[in-house]
């Protein structure tokens, strides 16, 4: 499981709006948010890097959303898979 | 992990991110993040991705990254990351990490055709120097490599140089940084005499334009994008341009964009400086108090070699170019001849390309006279389906931004210029530009070339780890540079090799022709990065040579290797970067390496064991050699006069060149580590500080001289984000050659106080017309350099352009960004962006399978018309990411005959149907 932090900045008049439309988004939760600035944070929750880049894709994809980037991260806890050789390896 | 406490985490995980940013917060909440991370241990760190520098913070627990965010404290990103920046821990996890020694064998021997079989250290360093001494007894220095990193970190790729040209005295060693900014090191030293931007990314809060050419900064440079779009936000005024050859990311942000034929940004630059006098716009003051005028030859060929013998049947065309060119009809207009003649050329100065000499403000105007708006719209035009006249009017309101003396400009630039045929030319003209206006090494005005690596700037050009370079900007060929450095590295006199070694390309080449037989490369992957790759990966595989790779993740280029090194990464060891601004910033080590896997150090360190003085500092033949004071193809035995320094025959280069008395001075353990482990230095079993030694060593040669570098604990106290060189009297220095930021600055406002190649013969655009050398100390040059055409065009059966780069997702060869699955599956294979109507005309559609076909070789992959590159017709795309679909294998070796950087932009392809 991975948790990001996510600074998304809007128009501060699309603030509800879009407050409204981070929180529909699978996994996405709006924790803060500073009108005068238009600035929201966001938390939000993938089993995988891949649903996690995919979800920042659909966040940056939301109308009036000018800037989306991960400022935070937390790691599963995926223990470390190192000591085979890779078959590739071992086979060329 | 239960709800309430995964609800817990994302409470604090909010706060934190809210207070990185700046944003208030609640008592609870920040009382929430900080519990959150009660049990972790932070520390700063930079990011590895790319030339941008970000800080991050890192949190470890049990020997293992359980967090990183942006470092709210970093001038650079202010607690920002792209997307790449969270790769800097997962990378550390990739399931097929490198965690043992890895040699070709058979029945327990070294074996070429052998498989890859696990070994201890001890046996991979000693097959390592039997075969090291094989070549090097055989061939001598010149039959030796080294192909280093623009990731090296600031110690490793010192270590290296020092073991290379003080050792080995070989000074065949160059990064990969040749093939991303080698031609904007080489306009630097041309235009100012000294390496690296007078200005800095804070530029872009102070600016009122930026220009992109040819840099996809939305895609290469995220978080310095993200600064820009900011400062559009808060700046009404402000104005974007996006000047490249396909619509892409960096275009959503802009107010103008224009699409451009490939090498046309040459007669762009010429149309801006023409437009400039002729508007009366020049900044006459400026230029007569710190500018002088220049001009060079123009038949240098374009870096290839000049035989054919080694070129495969269909590449021979192009080949002969090398020798004799014959002008493009456009070719001749810009260069002032006429056009209805044919223009045969032989080219008399491939080997003397940086030659160049004084001429007067009016031949520069004569020059740049036949860039006329016509002329250059109708060459320049990229987009077929945008009307000449639409074209025009964006030239004219280009030209209206840079003319505008009340309105600042910043110039970005990377790849689009650098790599090019004629890279260190445009680097220059853009240079030229900001001249003429006198719009530079002041906040706001700043023509800055970015780079792509992490420490391109702060190991590959700093520290000087290419073949002609020693530290602080100093070179091989130098003589005086020479003896400082020997002086400092204490060194018999002539010990270092004169003769320029080796750049990546020739490295590659001489596998080829057999006169390099062992090669060691770091951080690196050059068999997949160097263009033209059929050739190296048959000559690495077929001939009787020794290819050693020390890498994190079976690349392509371990794949080729005799024998594989595993190495430990980024926040597995300590060290320190430079960024594109001259930000040095250094880390601790955060996690111990995994398995075998130990650092480059260490590796460079334990392998200098092997080799005795008496091996080396004897004579040695150089084929070619040349030079005052050395005897004609050879260096001399200095180990007598070694001895008379208390060195002996028997001591190792370990003894010799790092293990010395001074180094041994900085004691490990040490305060500044707070408690951070040091494996190098565990594993050397030493009781030394073995990377503060070396950059203290290192920081020798640059301080007082122009290249300051704090004492190394000063970057790592707590309330330092690295600092911008030169730093004097503990001040950094935001813009250099201004009196009022720079403490250089001795003589007036305004000095360009960098000194090579400050005193040249003058003549006109035709060549010397004196023999007698003027002195220019402290201005800057403006050169005249004409429009020329790419080496190779798409014609009548190769006929496409393909342009390669890199995309958001990956990084470089991908090596490391591949490794995690997922993002890999995210961009599954590469895929060939083309205009619509092109691939209808060739029976095509969006996501046909299609082969892809150069003189050099074939690839698969597939078509896509939709995607965020949108190339115009004519012109095609695709990143290089991908050890599947290996794009190299079709690109062109040809070069910028001055800086030898690789052109990867412009390659002519066919395609068809699988
Ligand atoms: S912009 Fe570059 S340095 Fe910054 S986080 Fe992204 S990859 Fe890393």
């Amino acid at each position: 499981m991975n948790i990001s932090g996510i600074l998304v900045v809007v128009p501060p008049a699309r603030i509800e709006d879009a407050t409204r439309e981070l929180n529909a988004l699978p996994g996405v939760e709006v924790h803060h948010t500073e009108p005068s600035t238009g600035r929201i944070v966001v938390v939000q929750e993938a089993e995988t890097v891949e649903q996690e880049i995919a979800a920042l894709s659909r966040i940056k994809a939301l109308s009036g959303v000018m800037l989306a980037e991960m400022v935070y991260h937390v790691f599963d806890e995926t223990p470390p898979e190192w000591d085979a050789i890779p078959a590739e390896m071992a086979a060329s | 992990m239960e709800l309430s406490r995964r609800n817990f985490l994302k409470s604090g995980v909010a706060a934190a991110t809210a207070m990185a940013v700046g944003i208030p917060v609640s008592r609870i909440a920040s009382a929430a993040a900080a519990e959150t991370e009660q049990d972790w241990r932070w520390d700063k760190g930079v990011c590895r991705f790319c030339g941008v520098g970000c800080g991050i913070m890192i949190a470890t627990q049990d020997g293992k990254i359980v967090a990183t965010k942006g470092d709210p404290d970093a001038p650079v990103n202010r607690g920002l990351n792209c997307v790449k920046g969270y790769f800097n821990s997962k990378i550390l996890y990739g399931k097929d990490r490198l965690t043992q020694p890895l040699m070709r064998m058979t029945d327990g021997r070294f074996d070429k055709q052998g498989k890859f079989t696990p070994v201890t250290w001890d046996q991979a360093f000693d097959e390592m120097a039997i075969q090291f001494k094989k070549a090097y007894e055989e061939k001598g220095p010149t039959g030796i490599g080294v192909i280093g990193s623009g990731q090296w970190l600031i110690q490793e790729g010192y270590a290296m140089t020092k073991l290379m040209k003080a050792g080995f005295r070989s000074n065949n060693i160059d990064p990969n940084a040749r093939n991303c900014m080698a031609s904007a090191v080489a306009a630097f030293m041309q235009v100012f005499g000294i390496d690296e931007p007078p200005g800095n990314y804070d530029d872009i809060e102070y600016t009122d334009t930026v220009v992109a050419w040819g840099a996809n900064m939305a895609e290469a440079h995220p978080v310095l994008w993200q600064r820009v779009i900011d400062r559009r936000l808060g700046h009404s005024d402000m104005k974007i341009v996006n000047i490249t050859t396909l619509r892409n990311m960096t275009s959503e942000g802009s107010d103008l964009e224009i699409i451009i034929k490939p090498n046309t940004d040459m007669a762009l630059l010429n149309y801006l400086a023409r437009e400039i006098i002729q508007r009366d716009a020049v900044n006459q003051a400026f230029v007569d108090a710190h500018c002088v005028f220049c001009a060079g030859p123009t038949d240098i060929g374009y870096g290839m070699r000049a035989t054919d013998k080694f070129a495969f049947a269909a590449e021979k065309d192009i080949q002969a170019r090398e020798v004799e060119v014959t002008l493009t009809r456009d070719e001749a207009i810009g260069l002032g001849l006429d056009p209805e003649q044919v223009h045969t050329i032989k080219q008399a100065n491939a080997a003397t390309a940086d030659r160049h000499w004084l001429v007067g403000f009016e031949d520069f105007k004569a020059g740049v006279a036949p860039y006329t708006l016509d002329f250059v719209a109708e060459l320049a035009k990229g987009d077929a389906e945008e009307s000449l006249d639409a074209f025009k009017a964006k030239l004219v309101r280009l030209a209206d931004l840079y003319a505008d003396p009340k309105r600042k400009l910043v110039s970005f630039w990377t790849m689009g210029f650098n790599q090019h045929v004629r890279g260190t030319w445009v680097n220059e003209q853009i240079y030229s530009v900001h001249l003429l206006l006198g719009k530079i090494a002041e906040p706001g005005n700043s023509p800055f070339s970015l780079t792509g690596q992490p420490s391109a700037c702060g190991t590959a050009r700093e520290v000087g780890t290419f073949s002609h370079r020693l530290p602080a900007d100093m070179v091989v060929n130098i003589a005086k540079h020479r003896d400082i450095t020997e002086q400092t590295w204490k060194l018999p006199p002539k010990t270092l090799n004169p003769k320029v070694g080796s750049h990546i390309t020739k490295i590659m080449r001489d596998l080829e022709d057999g006169s390099i037989s062992w090669v060691w490369v770091q951080v690196n992957n050059p068999f997949q990065h160097v263009a033209n790759a059929n050739h190296w990966l048959k000559a690495a595989r077929e001939n009787d040579n020794f290819i050693v790779v020390s890498d994190a993740y079976p690349s392509i280029s371990a794949k080729v290797a005799d024998l594989i090194l595993p190495v430990a990464m980024i926040f597995e060891k300590w060290g320190g970067y430079g960024n594109a601004e001259r930000r040095t910033q250094l880390w601790r080590e955060q996690v111990p390496p995994p398995g075998e896997a130990r650092s480059d150090l260490w590796q460079i360190l334990e392998f200098s064991k092997r080799i005795t003085l008496a091996e080396v500092w004897k004579e040695q033949a150089i084929p070619g050699l040349k030079d005052e004071g050395f005897e004609e193809g050879k260096l001399p035995d200095v180990m007598a006069a070694a001895q008379e320094m208390g060195y002996t025959p028997q001591m190792t280069l370990y003894e010799a060149l790092f293990e010395t008395p001074q180094n041994k001075a900085f004691a490990w353990p040490d305060p500044v580590a707070k408690g951070h482990d040091n494996h190098t230095v565990k594993q050397l079993g030493v009781d030394w500080f073995v990377e503060k030694a070396l950059f203290e060593e290192y920081a020798g040669f640059g301080r007082g001289h122009h290249h300051d570098l704090a004492p190394f604990d000063v970057y790592y106290q707590d309330d330092v984000r690295g600092l911008r060189w030169p730093v004097v009297d503990g001040k950094e220095t935001p813009w250099r050659f201004n009196a009022k930021y720079d403490p250089y600055v001795k003589n007036g406002e305004i000095e360009f106080y960098g000194g090579a190649m400050k005193e040249l013969v003058t003549g006109n655009l035709n060549g010397p017309t004196t023999e007698e050398k003027t002195k220019f100390p402290g201005k800057a040059k403006i050169f005249f350099r004409p429009y020329a055409a790419p080496v190779e065009s798409p014609d009548g059966n190769y006929d496409l352009w393909l342009c390669t780069g890199r995309l958001l997702e990956h990084w470089h060869t991908g090596t490391m960004t591949r490794r995690v699955p997922e993002l890999h599956r995210a961009m599954p294979s590469a895929v060939l962006d083309m205009n619509e109507k092109d691939a209808e005309e060739r029976g095509l559609k969006r996501q046909d399978a299609v082969w892809i076909e150069s003189r050099r070789g074939k690839i698969k992959a597939v078509i896509e018309t939709t995607g965020r590159n949108r190339p115009p017709r004519g012109y095609s795309f695709m990143a290089f990411f991908d050890e599947s679909v290996f794009v190299n294998k079709l690109c062109i070796d040809a070069t910028c005959p001055i800086s030898k950087e690789e052109d990867f932009k412009k390659t002519a392809i066919k395609i068809y149907k699988v």
